[in-house]
């Protein structure tokens, strides 16, 4: 049986079971799009609801995001980072860790829609996701095999925690991800004339609508009242002034700093692909190198932003 | 470039490099001019937002300043702000910010010397680094060349 | 008004008019970088799906400034506010897309009509000539039919083009468009067949509409207070995406920016779907959660629009936010769902 199957297969019964022992009042997991290469986040709290759950290459969205300040018991899908991105939360109390119920599925990566339309320019009428390794996008006259290597998302290729090992139960078998993220991309990045990274990153942003989807998506960004939204005082021009934009991008990596979990959903909701995970993961390597910190991976781990050490480095200040 | 006078905001915990300044300025040490002080309860009040809001509106440089490491009124505020500090000051840097436009010192409201000397060296090294015109936002191009 | 023809080697002589005495823009580059630009008549392209976003910003853009004071004492008219007037100049369109320029259509009604003008719109709109291209081959999520639309519909254009075979057929709308394409040098044609034989196959290949008629006419509480609103919107991420692509959006606010040079008085693209969108200055909230904020905008799309627009939807089916909404909430199940309410209330 095809891996995809497999997995859809075992989420249902598990969903099923979970509801019917009363584990789980509601089942988060995705339901298919309604065009093709989309899934739509789906909240199952009835049987015949759980025969609507799937699993697909296109699992994009961080079902995480559902968790903060929910009541009840509630069981969540997960790939590897999602289910960081869920631990996250416990530790950061935003959601009980008796109250949450985590469906592990290990991961061999999502689709980068954009990837593929590169790839076929034509309209993609439907797609076939019945092989583990390749895709068949078709449209009219044409069927076309897609490896799914070549159009994994970026964050997909360097992913290390593919399977959610403390999740509560794992539907299908352990993948291993690569050994390590090298942050080849960023440090490259930083090895360039502090010009031309200016000229980089404004390049960046230039399109951004400030749409606030990368925001929307990302299951670190709860606050009741996000920065741009506030009005006394209000820190962000509501216009399209480059840096507004350029503000709006750095205090979200800021803010994400230490809880990045890589989990691509930002990128996955911009409307006009920016590569908004830049910021990111210029913070992300900045806290493992001072304070070797990964986010998600035990329950009991401490934020590094909620915490210090009275030796901790900061030659920069005099 | 010499006639540059930079402006430079800088934010100053009360209990310590507040009171640096204020005795650089009684025991008349003459520093440069070229800095407005924002007064902060604690360095670990400084959120990153009053950083970037500095540069928006056209600061040339940025100087943050407070206790020295153990010695914070409130027991741990400056070790938090440490830490903020560290991915503030990489997050800048990162994007292509001058390193010298954005400044952090530890000065103790006993040392009028160190503040004076950094006083100087701050001013300094955004003088070298010219106006800022890349990490700003730009006068309301929007509509007011029309009107003036 | 009779059709037109432009023979293919003729085509760059009939966009040569076109950029006569105007900007001509059309459709450039592929997928999420296609938008209109200014284009040289020799590199119009008839090859494309339609712009990644509509074309509404050429006359509503996302930041537009109205008025402006300078705070120099010594000049004439310190500190008062100066109006920066429209932006219009002379613009020719071509290629947008027949739903589109529907949508631009519905935005117009909003931006005058008989009890205002909003000048900043009316200084553009009344400037650029607008020519359609039709779509013979409609997207997989397009539902332009579905929404009382056509992939050869007319509305808000001067003049609808559409290609035959290798040559461009010309339907002239309005006395602007009839005008453009008389001085174009284009050739007469009987085509009035033709359109009607493309059109029909054009609508055949988006299958059987949908029939969405029983919201037209359900009770407008009725649709309201409907509880599926709650499951609905529960996947929801409140980004504005919907509504900055859709053509028909038009909601905006209006900011004041200063500067010790002076100050700016802008209006900004907004969005329903933000919760600082309806706060009140005592922070109540009439939407308060993402229910009230999702309810809002399909029932103003399907419900409100055509109750103040004489039964035109606001949705005019051009699938962006179909495509472009992060977690796949799709305005046709949702239309789906208001028809199902409608006829259990009946």
């Amino acid at each position: 049986m095809p891996a995809l199957t497999d997995i859809t297969n075992k989420i249902r019964e598990s969903a099923k079971k979970l509801l019917a022992s009363g584990q789980a009042e509601v089942v988060i997991g995705y339901r298919q799009g309604t065009i093709p290469m989309t899934t739509s986040p789906f909240f199952a709290r009835t049987a015949d609801e759980c025969d609507l759950l799937v699993w697909s290459n296109f699992a994009r969205i961080n079902l995480a995001n559902y968790l903060p300040g929910r009541a009840g018991k509630v069981a969540m899908v997960a790939k590897g980072c999602d289910a960081r991105s869920a631990i996250g939360q416990v530790t950061e109390n935003q959601i009980l860790k008796d109250n949450l119920y985590i469906i592990g599925v290990p991961c061999t990566g999502m689709i980068d829609t954009n990837l593929v339309v590169a790839k076929e320019a034509r309209p993609i009428r439907e797609v076939v996701e019945t092989a583990d390794d390749s895709i068949t996008v078709k449209g009219q006259g044409f069927s076309t095999d897609i490896k799914k290597d070549e159009v994994l998302r970026r964050n997909c290729k360097t992913c290390v925690n593919r399977t959610p090992k403390l999740a509560n139960e794992l539907v299908g078998q352990e993948v291993n991800g690569a050994a390590a993220d090298d942050f080849a991309d960023i440090k490259a990045l930083l090895a360039k004339t502090p010009a031309e990274r200016m000229g980089y990153f404004k390049d960046l942003i230039k399109d951004c609508l400030r749409c606030y989807a990368c925001r929307n998506a990302c299951p670190l960004c709860y606050c009741p009242v996000c920065f741009v939204d506030e009005t006394r005082p209000q820190w962000l021009g509501k216009s399209t002034d480059p840096m507004d934009t350029m503000t709006f991008h750095l205090l979200r990596g800021l803010h994400c700093a230490g809880r990045c979990t890589s989990c691509g959903a930002c990128e996955t909701a911009c409307p006009v692909n920016i590569k908004v995970r830049e910021f990111n993961r210029v913070m992300e390597l900045t806290v493992q190198n001072n304070w070797n910190y990964e986010p998600g991976l035990s329950w009991d781990q401490k934020p590094p932003l909620t915490m210090f050490q009275t030796d901790d480095a900061a030659d920069f200040i005099k | 470039m010499s006639d540059f006078e930079p402006r430079i905001v800088a934010f100053f915990c009360n209990w310590c490099t507040y009171g640096a300044a204020d005795l650089a300025g009684v025991s008349r040490l003459d520093y440069p001019p070229n800095f407005r002080v924002v007064r902060l309860p604690c360095t670990g009040r400084l959120n990153p937002k009053f950083i970037m809001e500095a540069f928006k509106r056209g600061a040339d440089g940025v100087w943050v300043s407070g206790c020295h490491p153990g010695d914070c009124h409130y027991i741990a505020g400056n070790y938090h702000a440490r830490r903020k500090f560290v991915l503030m000051h990489q997050l800048l840097e990162s994007i292509g910010v001058e390193p010298d436009r954005l400044r952090f010192s530890w000065i103790s409201s006993a040392e009028a010397n160190k503040f004076q000397a950094m006083a100087r060296d701050v001013v300094e090294h955004v003088k070298a680094c010219g106006p800022n015109t890349t990490f700003r936002k730009e006068d309301l191009k929007l509509g007011l060349a029309e009107v003036a | 008004m009779s059709e037109y023809i432009v023979k293919e080697n003729a085509l760059v002589d009939f966009f040569k008019s076109l950029a006569s005495g105007r900007r001509l823009l059309t459709p450039q580059g592929l997928g999420d970088k296609c938008k209109l630009e200014e284009t040289p008549p020799d590199k119009v392209n008839l090859d494309f799906s339609n712009t990644h976003m509509s074309p509404k910003s050429l006359l509503f853009p996302q930041t537009e400034a109205l008025m402006a004071f300078h705070n120099d004492a010594s000049k004439p008219q310190a500190f008062v506010y100066q109006s920066l007037g429209d932006k219009g100049e002379p613009l020719a369109v071509f290629g947008i897309r027949p739903c589109d320029a529907k949508g631009l259509s519905i935005a117009n009604k909003v931006f005058q009509n008989d009890r205002f003008t909003d000048n900043y719109w009316k200084g553009k709109i009344d400037q650029a000539v607008l020519v359609g291209l039709a779509c013979d081959n409609p997207s997989p999520q397009c539902f332009c039919a579905a929404m009382g639309g056509s992939p050869f519909g007319e509305a808000g254009l001067d003049v609808l083009a559409f290609r035959q075979g290798k040559d461009l057929g010309l339907k002239p709308l309005t006395p602007k468009g009839e005008e453009l394409v008389k001085a174009s040098g284009a050739q007469t044609a009987n085509l009035a067949d033709a359109i009607k034989g493309l059109e029909a196959e054009a609508v055949k290949s988006q299958g059987v509409p949908p029939d969405y008629k029983g919201i037209d006419n359900a009770d407008l509480m009725a649709l309201f207070n409907d509880p599926h609103w709650l499951a609905t919107a529960e996947n929801c991420l409140n980004c504005g995406v919907c509504t900055f692509f859709c053509p028909t959006c038009h909601c905006f606010d209006i900011q004041d920016e200063t500067s010790e040079k002076g100050g700016v008085r802008m209006r900004n693209w907004d969005t329903c779907m933000s919760w600082l969108f309806t706060v009140h200055g005592t922070g109540h909230n009439p939407r308060p959660s993402k229910t009230e904020r999702v309810r809002q905008r399909f029932m103003h799309k399907l419900k409100y629009i055509p109750l103040k627009q004489d039964g035109v939807r606001g949705c005019t089916g051009c699938g962006r936010c179909v495509a472009m909404c992060p977690v796949n909430i799709d305005i046709r199940s949702v239309a789906l769902k208001m028809t199902q309410t409608a006829a259990s209330q009946a």
